[in-house]
């Protein structure tokens, strides 16, 4: 090469540079299209829709605040808002609590690769089965003759079945936590298997405890893994509306419950305005998720 | 407490986590088998029988148990996974390639992409929805719903074969190119083989994805039921052990998938190993 580009203007209006932008728009623009079509179009139709006027049957395009206002005075409504951010910090802390230590097992204590991969598959193969039927097959587990009632009878720690296990606020925690714990443990599991094994080794030639070790090393190591794992579980948990319907019998409503049962009775702008509030709380959620760990810095 | 106490514990602890994680399958698979059409979803087992997997294929004299509408829900669920899987891989590959080089505004174009898997099916589908009613479009499955499951599942194929092609070393490409190879021929023997297990991954994601997808569907579909819309209509009706030897099938039909994929990777790494024993030689 003897031609060397002198200044950024050279390279921009060299024709092979056009041409390869080109040819980078062109490869992008139907990924680009499809999104803004089917996703940001009709994200900004729920907004709009939630400022229309709902009849009894239909809505007309005229503005108004009257969903919002609807919305914002109904017991319903807001008791709803309150059992979604309530199940959703619950089932955050449980899969936490659930999902960390077996993360720690898998992605740090085990030094044998072959281990390693086969409890990391085992960990996400769930992910690759039907979301229904892992919902449903809590049922035969947790009823009054399901099978973990009749293993604690049969080993005598309870007497009488624990009713509160089925179609109650505990099923719906219990089966989110163990569909969604995927999600934390992947993440986490994946940033403990990046941490240097050398720096731990010196920490316990230099005498210090487990504990110290944990809470000095492991902890601030794992923390970007523990960000993704809860913005994946939180975006998750604040849309769910199938596991409280199949496991607490009508009793937990979320909002998404509401938006299905508003949209089944063709109140769209109720559902819409119930849409644009989740909506609101999921960016606040993974706005400050974002700000305890700067991601773009750890990974 | 020292060091392998600890371990110990948390290694008991993981296969706890184990059986938590996979408990409620097993009891649900063995549950399937439960004796039919009187006998319930719950143990004990009366007697063992296939009754309910006989049920689900109309092989039983009919009962009070309505069958599961699944034969022509299975068809439409197939279909639209292979729909979505086809557009989600190209749209996938495309965008990935795009991005291998350094352009304005490809942070704001990769986030778009991303959070087509981070929105909630709830608030798409609803979206959706929405806009359909408003353009007066009908909502069907391989309409309105297919559209959706492509926003879902492409960014999935995206970022794998950003991971692809960000090991991806282009000279091979290049090299191929100066010693007269067409361009045909140099994707055929050098890009598709480097490229082909990302692309197997994206497929994998973008079908099983598509094929168990479920909220999106419920709010953009019409009135045909796909797979996971017949399982969550049983959902407000009573439970009957017919659902569960469905729930079995189904999940040996995701295993399958996986290893069918799980060979063809393992195979395009021998094929991989060879090609460079053999450069090396």
């Amino acid at each position: 090469m003897t031609m060397v580009a002198t200044s950024e203007e050279a390279v921009q209006d060299s024709p092979t540079v056009r041409r390869k932008s080109n040819k980078t728009l062109w490869l992008l623009a139907p990924g680009m299209i499809w999104m803004v079509a089917f996703l940001v179009l009709p994200i900004l139709m729920m907004v709009y829709v939630s400022f229309w006027t709902q009849t009894t049957f239909k809505i007309e395009p005229t503005l108004t605040l009257q969903s919002w206002v609807t919305f914002l005075t109904s017991p319903t409504y807001l008791g709803a808002l309150w059992t979604t951010i309530r199940i959703w910090l619950l089932v955050l802390v449980s899969t936490l609590v659930v999902g960390y230590p077996a993360a720690l097992f898998v992605g740090l204590l085990i030094k044998n690769k072959t281990l390693q991969t086969v409890l990391l598959v085992l960990c996400v193969i769930p992910f690759w089965t039907s979301f229904l039927i892992r919902v449903l097959a809590w049922r035969p587990m947790l009823g009054t003759e399901g099978a973990v009632n009749m293993i604690l009878m049969k080993l005598g720690v309870v007497q009488q079945p624990i009713e509160v296990l089925l179609f109650s606020e505990l099923s719906v925690i219990i089966g989110m936590t163990q569909i969604y714990c995927v999600f934390m443990v992947g993440p986490i599991a994946f940033m403990m298997g990046r941490i240097d094994s050398s720096v731990i080794e010196a920490a316990q030639d230099l005498g210090a405890s487990f504990w110290r070790i944990f809470r000095t090393i492991i902890l601030p190591l794992s923390m970007p893994g523990v960000v993704v794992g809860a913005i994946f579980v939180s975006v998750m948990v604040l849309g769910e509306f199938a596991t409280s319907a199949a496991l607490s019998g009508r009793k937990v409503n979320l909002l998404g419950n509401i938006i299905v049962t508003q949209v089944g009775s063709l109140k769209w702008a109720f559902a819409a305005v119930a849409g644009v509030v989740l909506t609101i709380i999921m960016g606040a959620v993974v706005a400050a998720l974002l700000k305890v760990v700067d991601l773009r810095k750890e990974l | 407490m020292n060091a392998g106490g600890i371990k110990l514990g948390l290694g008991v602890y993981t296969i706890l986590f184990l059986i938590f994680l996979y408990g409620p399958l097993v009891v649900l698979a063995i549950l399937s088998f439960q004796t039919g059409p009187e006998g319930g979803p719950q143990f004990p087992i009366i007697e063992w029988s296939t009754y309910w997997y006989r049920h689900l294929f109309g092989l039983t004299p009919p009962s009070r148990i309505a069958p599961l509408p699944i034969d022509q829900a299975l068809i439409r669920s197939l279909s639209l996974a292979l729909m979505t899987m086809i557009v989600s891989t190209v749209l996938g590959v495309m965008s990935a390639q795009a991005f291998r080089r350094r352009f304005r505004g490809s942070g704001a174009a990769f986030y778009l992409i991303v959070l087509g898997m981070m929105v909630p099916g709830v608030l798409v589908g609803l979206g959706m929805a929405l806009v359909a009613n408003t353009f007066g479009i009908d909502r069907h499955w391989w309409s309105t719903a297919f559209v959706l499951h492509v926003v879902y599942t492409f960014p999935f194929a995206f970022l794998v074969m950003l991971a692809i092609f960000n090991r991806f070393d282009p000279s091979m490409e290049e090299a191929s190119w100066s010693l007269g190879v067409t361009p045909a021929r140099t994707f055929r023997r050098v890009t598709f083989p480097l490229i082909f297990p990302g692309v197997l991954s994206a497929m994998l994601f973008a079908f099983t994805l598509s094929y168990d997808e479920f909220s999106r569907t419920l709010f953009a579909s019409g009135r045909e039921l796909t797979l996971p819309l017949a399982i969550y209509g049983t959902f407000s009706v009573e439970v009957h052990p017919n659902v569960f030897a469905f729930g079995v099938l189904t999940t040996l039909f995701s295993f399958a998938l996986l290893g069918t994929y799980a060979i063809l990777m393992g195979l395009s790494v021998r094929r991989a190993k060879r090609v460079s024993i053999q450069e090396d030689a």
